[in-house]
């Protein structure tokens, strides 16, 4: 494992002796922690912005883990690994289904541990550098102007720059000098990136030439 | 004036002395000045007659004829004289002169005043005849005495002659016809001659005779008097005599020669006229008019002291000189120039008339003035003036007392009628005018009388005919009258009115008029309608109110009885009398009950003795025999010297009332009584708190009452409440208090409240105010129930309920397990981690070893812990008989249904629980128990849980032999493996782990006893469990 200065692990067991030995042993695989006794002090607490992934125990005194996971299901959140004293299948399935790393059940072994950390952390920092992507895309995206925003879809749903600018109402000139723009401020050199970039912008593709068709 | 006047009139006799006394001069003068005393004479005369003439203007007619005569005797007098005269004789020169100068210096005795030398040429009294010239002409004139004697004895007066000392020595034929007695007749032996002649004189006036003689005859002074003297015929007529002597050249007095005239009748005249005089005088003087004496020319001659104090100056400003035309104001003074001059000129008189004068001080006066001129010349008169001051105040008072009288007779509030004698109505006064709203000559006349048509109009028809009547028979008989009867006025409306009138008579009996007057009665009457209706009433209520009414004199007697009394008594005071109780003493008697009758005398007694209200209750019979209570009171009534004119008595019955309170009283003692032997702590408080009662029971259990502890402030509440509430308890119980107060809201409060032997004792207590009909808090009464035992068995209910909960919870296996899982698993994975970590550090290159040692010395940590959880969980399964109690069944089952009341009443499952009585006392694990029973009562809930209602579980307990037996019955679902369900892990439950009824049976075992269970025949399962009684450890 590599230790990486730019992460860290948050625990959240209400059993102080756990939490300790939990730092510890990741301190011990160079791996940083920052401890909490129940789910609200962890919801509450100003966590450093790095990649992360939460151990979270089940037996919660205030919000149970299971539970704490479902609040934070809609937005942003670190990938939880779930610790229980006695897990019941329900639960670890749910745990799962719902994005958990992994499920692990007390005692468990420093592999199971170390191994789940490290593929959150993992996951972390692949989430976050995706999502610093798109941020960067998105804030691109946004100094087009709104001509530009209807070149895009035209263009990367395979449009030829006539039927676009058919589309649009203005000469094959303009949209030329449009694409131009769009494909400048987008940062891409060429149509294909254009396209990953409106895939991952989540940019709807309208009026490709099939779909002008089969849309009616 | 009054001298002048003095001077004047009495001017007569001597005019007339000087008109005789004249001619003595002429006959001496005439040949040189006697032309001078003509002139005299003349103007003597013309005084004389013009005063004659004034005096007859003013109407002195007596007085003016006297006058008359005077001149006219004086005139004839002159006239002999001058016959005389002219008859040849003629005196010396010498003699004429000095007699002319004699004469002419003519002085009077009265005091002539200066202005009116010019006209008091004669007018003196005595004239002094220098008869000087005689004496030097002695010879010449003895020729003439024969002429002498003649004229002597010839002219009408008496002359005489006395030697120097005063003897008669010559009386001339007159004097001695008139005596009757000569000269020397008068010769009498003894006596002179004087003396004799003396004898002639009044003997009122000879000692003044015979006095002024001798001083004359002594002194040489001439003599003058007047005196009456004794004629022949013994009648005494008045003379007046002058002397003188007639002396030689030495100055020696040869004779004395002495004239006497008769001035009888002068005198007469004279004191006629100075009665007349007098009477003038006293108009001059009386000051009831001003009289002036005025010149044309505008003087003011002279005045009399009335015009003067008229006019406002005295008698020097008049003697300085007065005139008319300062006097008089511009605006008469054309007129009194003009008009008034000419009008004296003219007829010599000045009718009288009213004027203004200036006073000395400038205000004005108003007179009536009248003059006359004096006669036979128009610039000088008289004139009187009136002062009209008076009268014209007197007019002014007059006029405003006519108008005031006017007004008055408008005024007044009463109606003024005037009517002739015969009836007819000529002077309605403005009241009378404006009440009928028509004036009296607006009223129509029928045949010129108003009369009738102003009773038509005006009188109520009701009263008509008698008012006509009465007016008519008034007329005839002249009486006066009175009457009532209704007048219209002028809004239509008929008021009562009296009427009275009266003839004014003349002075020959006869009815000059008839005046009537007429009052406004009509308040009255209807006040007295009123009063006479409200008498009515009165007496109407007397005899109806609900109350006895009497009244006594001020000894006490009855004299009225009200009817409500009659009725009660069933007897009046008349009655009482003819029952011979007419003394209060005996009616008392007779009539108030024995046993109140010695107070009801005594208050009475003291009453009437001090003249003091009296209210007292006692027991009076009824007609119909039966003794009702009253209440009496009386009240003495007092006249205006304060001493009692009479008492007046009221009672009512209150019987029923006494009786209701009686009845009241006892149940309130009873109340109170109840109240007390209730077994509550019972207080009552004021609507502000402060407690007011407390029951007995209360008091002993606080031991004190309620005005025993008092706060600082006052207040008895603080002071309670700080001493018997418990201190935690206090600031709620305050405030609680206190909230209630304001808003009247009922309290009830759990606290603690200290006890007199100091404990604190759990109370309940509720407050609830009571209101009055007004909604409005009147008091507040409060209960405490001791409920320690209560609170305490709560607590043991709430303790043993967490007990169970937790006994429960440790009975349940599945959490259970879980728990201990939880528990134990907790170190172990601390343990493991540390473990991990140990490792870990100690791969590292190099080896943390501090780190490492860290870990492990939290791994011993946490594995002891973990087996200290062990251990705690065994302990708690620990079936150590320890904990067994000596107690019964019964009070296992009890709590067990007391722990399970709650869920059962969720379940809606009833609890029937059915102990034998004397349960014998065994030793027995009550906790594990209690979890049997609840397990199994548990059991059953949730075996009916799909069942209908009503759900029944009925616990039964009983001895049977040896063992007690408790039979647990439910009517669920019943038992299908009733072999099975003991065994551990066996549950129909869903989610049950089926440990329950496995651990039950352990308990049941461990003391002894078995556990079982039954089907019941309709439905459900009966557990069946039993315990040895003779367990013992």
């Amino acid at each position: 494992m590599t230790s990486i200065s730019d992460q860290i692990v948050f625990i959240v067991d209400d059993d102080p002796r756990v939490r300790e030995a939990l730092a510890e042993l990741l301190q011990a695989h160079g791996v940083r922690s920052v401890t909490y006794a129940s789910a609200g002090e962890y919801m509450r607490a100003d966590k450093p912005d790095l990649p992360a992934s939460l151990i979270l125990d089940v037996e919660l005194p205030d919000i149970n883990g299971l539970e704490l996971q479902n609040q934070v299901a809609g937005a942003y959140h670190p990938p939880i690994i779930f610790i229980t004293g006695h897990g019941d299948i329900p639960s670890s399935v749910r745990a799962i289904k719902r994005g958990a790393i992994d499920f692990l059940t007390k005692p468990f072994s420093d592999d199971a541990l170390l191994t789940a950390v490290s593929a959150a952390l993992k996951q972390d920092r692949d989430a976050r550098r995706e999502r610093d992507e798109i941020a960067l895309l998105q804030r691109r995206y946004d100094t087009l102007t709104p001509r530009e925003r209807q070149v895009l879809p035209l263009v990367v749903s395979g449009l030829l720059n006539k039927q676009a600018a058919a589309e649009l109402g203005v000469s094959e000139v303009m949209l030329q000098v449009h694409r131009r723009n769009v494909m400048q401020k987008m940062t891409v050199t060429s149509l294909a990136d254009l396209v990953r970039v409106a895939e991952k912008l989540q940019i709807p593709i309208v009026h490709s030439r099939r779909g002008a068709r089969d849309d009616r | 004036m009054d001298s002048a006047f003095v001077g004047f009139v009495s001017v007569w006799p001597t005019v007339a002395l000087i008109g005789l006394m004249a001619p003595v001069a002429v006959l001496f003068l005439f040949s040189r000045g006697g032309m001078v005393v003509l002139l005299n004479l003349g103007l003597a005369f013309g005084v004389a007659a013009s005063l004659s003439v004034a005096l007859l203007n003013s109407g002195e007619a007596a007085a003016a004829r006297d006058g008359a005569i005077a001149v006219a005797v004086f005139f004839v007098t002159a006239l002999c004289v001058g016959a005389i005269v002219v008859s040849g004789k003629s005196l010396s020169a010498a003699a004429a002169t000095q007699l002319a100068a004699a004469s002419g210096l003519g002085r009077s005795n009265a005091v002539m005043p200066s202005e009116f030398a010019e006209a008091s040429v004669a007018g003196s009294n005595g004239t002094m005849i220098d008869i000087d010239l005689y004496k030097r002409t002695e010879a010449a004139l003895r020729e003439r005495e024969s002429e002498l004697f003649q004229l002597v004895d010839m002219i009408p007066s008496h002359v005489w002659r006395l030697t120097p000392d005063g003897e008669p020595a010559f009386f001339n034929k007159r004097m001695v016809e008139y005596l009757g007695v000569d000269v020397g007749g008068m010769a009498k032996t003894g006596v002179t001659r004087l003396e004799v002649l003396l004898g002639f004189v009044h003997p009122e006036d000879a000692t003044e005779f015979k006095d002024a003689l001798n001083r004359s005859i002594q002194t040489g002074g001439p003599f003058s008097l007047r005196y009456r003297l004794r004629r022949s015929d013994g009648a005494y007529r008045w003379m007046s005599t002058r002397a003188e002597p007639l002396r030689d050249g030495s100055g020696r007095i040869l004779q004395w020669f002495g004239l006497c005239h008769d001035i009888d009748d002068q005198m007469r005249l004279y004191s006629e006229l100075e009665e007349r005089e007098a009477r003038i005088r006293r108009l001059v003087d009386s000051d009831i008019i001003g009289i002036v004496i005025w010149d044309l020319d505008g003087r003011i001659i002279d005045a009399n002291d009335s015009f003067l104090l008229t006019v406002g100056y005295d008698r020097e400003d008049l003697q300085a000189g007065l005139r008319w035309y300062d006097m008089t104001p511009p605006e008469w003074q054309a007129e009194h120039t003009r008009y008034e001059a000419e009008e004296l000129k003219g007829t010599g008189k000045m009718q009288p008339r009213e004027k203004e004068f200036f006073r000395k001080d400038g205000t004005r006066v108003p007179v009536l003035i009248g003059a006359a001129c004096f006669e036979g010349q128009s610039s000088q008169g008289v004139a009187y003036i009136l002062d009209l001051s008076e009268r014209k105040r007197a007019e002014a008072a007059l006029r405003d007392r006519e108008s005031e009288l006017a007004q008055l007779v408008d005024m007044l509030p009463v109606y003024i009628r005037r009517l002739t004698p015969e009836g007819e109505p000529v002077f309605f006064n403005k009241r009378l005018t404006d009440f009928i709203g028509v004036g009296l000559m607006d009223i129509r006349a029928t045949e010129a009388s108003r009369l009738a048509p102003a009773i038509d109009d005006f009188v109520h028809p009701d009263e008509a005919a008698q008012v006509m009547g009465t007016l008519r028979r008034a007329v005839t008989t002249g009486e006066d009258y009175i009457m009532r009867y209704r007048m219209r006025g002028a809004d239509g409306v008929y008021r009562w009115i009296e009427t009275r009138a009266e003839p004014l008579r003349n002075q020959d009996g006869t009815i000059a008029q008839w005046y009537s007057v007429s009052l406004d009665i009509d308040d009255e009457v209807r006040a007295q309608a009123a009063l006479r209706e409200r008498e009515r009433e009165l007496s109407q209520l007397v005899d109806i109110v609900p109350v006895h009414i009497r009244r006594l004199t001020p000894e006490g007697d009855p004299v009225f009885f009200n009817k409500r009394l009659i009725d009660f008594l069933g007897m009046a005071v008349a009655d009482l009398d003819r029952m011979g109780l007419e003394r209060p003493a005996a009616a008392m008697q007779a009539l108030v009950h024995p046993d109140d009758l010695p107070h009801v005398r005594e208050v009475v007694r003291q009453s009437l003795a001090a003249g003091e209200p009296y209210a007292m209750k006692y027991r009076i019979r009824r007609a119909d025999g039966s003794y009702r209570w009253v209440d009496g009171r009386a009240e003495p009534v007092r006249d205006e010297s304060g001493a009692i004119s009479q008492w007046y008595s009221v009672s009512f019955d209150i019987d029923d009332q006494v009786h209701a309170q009686e009845a009241l009283r006892e149940r309130e003692r009873l109340l109170g009584q109840m109240v007390e032997s209730l077994p509550a702590l019972i207080f009552c408080a004021a609507p502000n708190g402060e407690p007011t009662y407390r029951s007995r029971q209360l008091q002993e259990f606080l031991g004190f009452n309620v005005n025993d502890r008092v706060a600082p402030d006052g207040s008895r509440l603080t002071g309670t409440l700080d001493f018997v509430i418990h201190p935690d308890d206090l600031a709620t119980v305050k405030e609680q208090y206190a909230h209630s107060l304001s808003t009247g809201e009922p309290y009830a409060l759990r606290h603690r409240l200290r006890r007199a032997d100091g404990e604190y004792r759990w109370v309940e207590t509720r407050a609830a105010p009571m209101r009055n009909a007004n909604g409005e808090i009147v008091q507040w009464n409060a209960i405490c129930l001791d409920i320690e035992d209560q609170v305490r068995a709560q607590d043991e209910l709430r303790l043993a309920r967490e007990k169970m909960a937790r006994a429960s919870q440790a009975a349940s296996l599945a959490e259970l397990s879980a728990s201990i899982a939880h528990e134990i698993n907790q170190p172990l994975a601390a343990v493991v981690a540390n473990s991990y970590a140990c490792r870990r550090w100690l791969t590292l290159e190099p080896p943390n070893l501090d780190r490492a040692q860290k870990t492990v010395e939290r791994i011993i940590r946490d594995a002891n812990s973990a087996s200290d959880v062990v251990n705690g969980i065994r302990a708690l399964f620990k079936s150590s008989t320890d904990a067994r109690v000596s107690t019964t069944v019964a009070h296992i089952i009890a709590d067990a249904a007391d722990l399970m009341a709650e869920e059962a009443r969720r379940h809606r499952v009833r609890m029937n629980v059915e102990v034998e009585p004397e349960m014998p006392v065994m030793t027995l694990d009550r906790v594990q128990l209690q979890q049997v029973l609840i397990n199994l009562m548990r059991n059953g809930m949730e075996a009916m849980e799909a069942g209908a209602d009503p759900k029944l579980i009925s616990v039964r307990a009983f001895k049977r032999g040896a063992v007690i037996q408790v039979n647990v019955r439910d009517q669920g679902s019943g038992v299908a493996s009733p072999d099975k369900i003991f065994d551990p892990f066996f549950t129909t439950k869903k989610d049950g782990m089926g440990m329950g009824l496995a651990v039950c049976r352990s308990i049941v075992e461990s003391h002894g006893g078995k556990l079982s269970v039954e089907s019941n025949e309709g439905g459900g399962a009966t557990f069946v469990f039993t315990l040895p009684i003779g367990l013992k450890q």
